[in-house]
């Protein structure tokens, strides 16, 4: 703490100096130009393995053709973190960076959305971080300062927050920090292993191979073939049983998903080790990370939505992936940072869930609201798409004789028919004074909690076939993206914009 | 433990403003014809291109192109007539409200929408007017919310004079914040 504190002390000696970054910022900007490397030369990669022999065979060559990369790395290292500069300006942080293309930032402390932490692995022995600025802007207004002391990284954070609440909530600068973090939740390793077999990595990766997957099967072939297993006559169906060949199958795919939940599992270890939730005043801050450990944090008066995700495996796990959505977090900050920087508290248990969302939007009835079903038409409404392809599909078939391929058809029909029906079921929504409740989904059930008093803009819509049965469908769009309840009655859609309005134009409560 | 602060005092539906009885500002009598024209010029320059790429001389033309253009050229003008008609009606049915605390606007034929934005959630406002639109004298009102550019409010064929003073009305108004 001594060493922050002679550093806040120059801070605040010296108001307005520029400021030099920690020297371990080297090592920094040196593994982040390797990246780059890697990432710009990866192609390479093959045509480097294929010689690999050759190049073994010649130390005299690749040893210095290393060792001149590693200087160029520290020399690009060196000289960024030379350039860079920063300091607090009025108001403003202030970073000057740059090589040969110089930049100047000039970011004004009310603009900063979000501060998050960072500690890479190499950071870990001299307990550095890196700090990241959000700002609502684009993803290009984001801020680094690559290398601070941890205390001190702290205490500029939350003087920079609470220099940007204003004259009138001047608090004493160091004492946030001091202040005792309550704990919300933490997640033990169980419950994050849980998490990587709920989450929907798997399908996701199994859905991103799938250019690959003629070369993978072929390499598979090839590769068990050299150990004996004879793929072609294992599935050969002359040869084997129709058993055998099912059991063989079945068994080849259990392998594959065994291997691909170990790899979710990874992944999900890999970024929510050590996840703690905690709370100061009005702050929520999320801290996890295995190899390189992040934190998040948020205002409780920036939270615009909660959403409670299950898919059908935590449904029967009696697990619930627990949202707080910020602003425009779905498509403004899209990428690594979406992922990193949202709120999310990973497969916690239902209990959990009910604590914490009563602690985020005190008040809410999300766990035990009765939803009301929106109308059967919507099921018809989504038919409609479906039929139209089938009817002319299956006219075809049936003049054609096909009737194997009219009954994989019809069999299509029926599956889309039974998936919209559950989609229909799913789809509820509810009110009372102060939140809308939403629920939807397909397998899995998602409930969404807005606060009414935040909706930035209502839509009502119907078509004229809608308007006959007297149904429309309703938007309210929110500072993180819009929801939608289709096929209601008119009269309660009208009610529902009605009593948003109102309560939003009478309250004339801040959004954030 | 969610009823410990919960409320729930009724509030009766039929005292509220009512979006359904809105009073709705038509749009400038130019804006419909002037649209019209628009996509008349760009149905007329479509046609012209696929004529043209019919009795130029430089290419040789695939036989299907050439057998096809009359059913072409007629599903085109068929479909771009139907389209214009459309869009004509409901460029007519447009229309706007405006009340003490919120801007709605109304549009479409078949599916009809009603958006209504607050002004207290206005972040900014911007008036936009583009070569055609100047020439006839409308504009087009832009008002942005933190909803997302996805969700900016818009009225356009505007009169300009009613515009700027719709966007004074906004500024002007107490619950604007200079902030966001």
């Amino acid at each position: 703490m001594d060493n922050s504190a002679t550093a806040t002390l120059k801070l605040a000696a010296e108001p307005g100096q520029w400021q030099r970054l920690s020297p371990v910022a080297i090592m920094y900007f040196a593994v982040a130009f390797i990246r780059a490397l890697v990432g710009n030369f990866v192609y390479l990669l093959p045509a480097l393995l294929l010689s690999y022999n050759k190049i073994k065979q010649n130390p005299q060559l690749w040893l210095p053709a290393l060792g001149a990369l590693l200087l160029l790395c520290a020399t690009v290292g060196w000289l960024k973190f030379h350039y860079y500069r920063y300091r607090l300006y009025q108001g403003n942080l202030q970073i000057k960076s740059g090589v040969l293309q110089k930049k100047h930032l000039d970011l004004p402390f009310e603009r900063i959305q979000n501060i998050r932490l960072e500690q890479p692995l190499f950071y870990r022995p001299t307990d550095h971080v890196c700090m990241l600025l959000d700002t609502a802007g684009s993803a290009k207004q984001e801020a680094k300062i690559y290398a601070l002391p941890k205390a001190f990284a702290e205490q500029l954070k939350s003087r920079i927050l609470n220099n940007r609440a204003g004259a009138e909530h001047q608090q004493p600068q160091t004492d946030a920090v001091e202040q005792q973090e309550q704990l919300l939740n933490a997640r033990s390793t169980k419950d994050l292993i849980i998490h990587g077999i709920t989450s929907n990595r798997i399908w996701l990766f199994l859905g991103g191979l799938a250019p690959f997957y003629d070369n993978m099967f072929d390499s598979a072939a090839i590769w068990l073939e050299r150990l004996g297993v004879d793929l072609q006559a294992m599935f050969d169906p002359a040869t084997q049983a129709w058993w055998q060949y099912g059991i063989y199958l079945v068994s080849l795919v259990l392998l594959l998903m065994l291997g691909l939940t170990l790899l979710s599992i990874g992944g999900s270890l890999l970024t929510f080790h050590g996840f703690r939730l905690t709370r100061i005043d009005d702050r929520y801050i999320r801290r996890s990370g295995l190899l390189t450990r992040h934190e998040v944090s948020m205002k409780l008066s920036r939270l615009q939505m909660i959403v409670a995700k299950q898919d059908w495996l935590d449904r029967v796990l009696g697990r619930i992936n627990l949202k707080f959505e910020q602003l425009n977090a779905s498509f403004e900050h899209a990428g690594a940072v979406a992922v990193t920087g949202k709120l999310m508290v990973p497969s916690v248990k239902a209990d959990e869930c009910e604590f914490l969302m009563a602690d985020a939007l005190p008040g809410n009835q999300l766990a035990d609201i009765t939803f009301t079903p929106i109308s059967r038409r919507h099921i018809l409404r989504t038919m409609l798409l479906p039929t139209l392809v089938y009817l002319p599909l299956a006219c075809i078939m049936a003049y054609k004789q096909l009737w194997p391929e009219l009954m994989i058809a019809s069999l299509a029909l029926f599956t889309s028919a039974a998936l919209l029906t559950l989609r229909w079921w799913r789809w509820g929504y509810a009110s009372d004074a102060e939140f809308m409740y939403i629920r939807k989904g397909l397998l899995g059930i998602d409930r969404y909690c807005l606060p009414i008093h935040k909706i930035q803009q209502t839509r009502f819509s119907q078509s004229l076939l809608m308007k006959r049965s007297g149904l429309c469908s309703i938007k309210l769009v929110l500072a993180c993206g819009a929801q939608t309840i289709p096929y209601i009655p008119s009269h309660i859609g009208h009610a529902l914009i009605n009593t948003a309005l109102h309560k939003v134009e009478r309250e004339k409560r801040p959004w954030m | 433990m969610s009823q410990i602060l919960f409320t729930n005092q009724s509030l009766s539906v039929h005292n509220l403003a009512d979006v359904t009885a809105l009073e709705m500002q038509r749009l400038s009598p130019r804006y419909a014809p002037l649209n019209l024209l628009c996509g008349t010029i760009f149905l007329l320059f479509l046609l012209t291109i696929l004529a043209a790429i019919r009795w130029q001389t430089w290419l040789t033309l695939p036989d299907w192109y050439l057998h096809l253009f009359p059913l072409i050229f007629g599903g085109l003008v068929a479909v771009g007539l139907l389209w214009l008609l459309y869009d004509y009606l409901a460029d007519k049915r447009k229309g706007y409200a405006v009340r003490e605390q919120d801007l709605s606007y109304q549009s479409g034929l078949f599916f009809q929408s009603l958006v209504t934005q607050p002004i207290l959630r206005v972040q900014h406002v911007e008036l936009k007017r583009g070569p055609i639109e100047r020439k006839a004298g409308l504009a087009t009102l832009q008002v942005f919310s933190a909803g997302g550019s996805l969700y900016t409010f818009a009225i356009p064929g505007l009169p300009e004079a009613d515009a700027r003073k719709l966007r004074q009305f906004i500024l002007s108004h107490s619950d604007v914040s200079q902030d966001g």
